[in-house]
């Protein structure tokens, strides 16, 4: 019979998970745990966590708190329109990530900002 | 008169045996008039993930998706919905394991209108594929329409 225990199983042993399951992981997080689906090769499981991981920022509301992932530009964001460093090749201004930089600014490689 | 459910063929061969292994045989239901063949590597999705529609994870070349449905995880879409978005997130069938949320398998029924095959699993056969899924057994999986034989045999 397949296990499943709420709290900590074999498949799920981790202190911000309220319910999960031995091949899904954590279904549901404790209060202000964001709830991140992490993929590991072919497997994709739920994981709760206090913050949500680089290249991810968290989203709160009422049923959930979940990690959502930025922008494809973005190495990582406060949240989907505002970007804090952005993947090479595109430069930061006013929190986007741009492969240009508008006029009277240059491109910075090692901030990959506009300057 | 109830058209009778189409059952599909699950072929699964892993990556490690694709040379000299004999495909591993499994059955589950269509649903959703979605009948058909369907072929790519097996790939796990999170009930949690078909929610919405966020820029996530792009995956390279064609897969399927096999999602263990759970009745306490609460239904963010409907069903019908959630196959629609594995099938719009690039997959080429998506497959059902619904042993723990047997109200899945009314609810997938009612539809008629899926654009690539979505397959419903239970018991034995969705524990065969959910056990390779976890040991992360990287496999490719074949789908096809089960041809039932004309004649019924009589014991």
């Amino acid at each position: 019979q397949h296990k499943q225990i709420s709290g900590v199983s074999s498949g799920c042993q981790q202190g911000g998970c309220l319910t999960c399951s031995d091949y899904n992981g954590c279904l549901s997080c404790k209060p202000r745990f964001f709830m991140h689906l992490e993929r590991i090769g072919m497997k994709q499981i739920g994981v709760c966590m206090t913050s949500c991981p680089p290249g991810f920022y968290g989203t709160r509301s009422p049923e959930r708190n979940t990690c959502t992932k930025c922008r494809s530009e973005c190495d990582s964001c406060f949240n989907k329109n505002f970007c804090t460093r952005c993947r090479p090749g595109f430069y930061l201004h006013l929190g986007k990530c741009q492969e240009t930089c508008p006029e009277g600014l240059v491109r910075s490689d090692t901030q990959r900002e506009c300057v | 008169l109830e058209r009778p459910a189409l059952r599909a063929l699950i072929k699964v061969t892993l990556f490690k045996h694709e040379l000299t292994g004999k495909p591993m045989v499994l059955e589950g239901v269509f649903v959703g008039g979605s009948a058909g063949k369907a072929e790519g590597k097996l790939l796990q999705y999170h009930p949690l993930s078909l929610c919405n529609t966020s820029e996530d994870e792009r995956q390279d070349g064609d897969f399927i998706t096999i999602v263990k449905l759970e009745r306490r995880v609460p239904r963010c879409l409907p069903l019908l919905d959630k196959a629609n978005m594995a099938l719009e997130k690039g997959a080429q069938a998506v497959i059902f394991d619904v042993s723990d949320d047997d109200q899945a398998a009314a609810e997938l029924r009612e539809t008629d209108s899926l654009p690539r095959p979505v397959i419903l699993v239970d018991a034995q056969d969705a524990e065969e594929l959910m056990g390779l899924v976890n040991k992360n057994e990287e496999a490719n999986v074949i789908i096809e329409i089960k041809v039932e034989s004309k004649w019924p045999q009589y014991d």
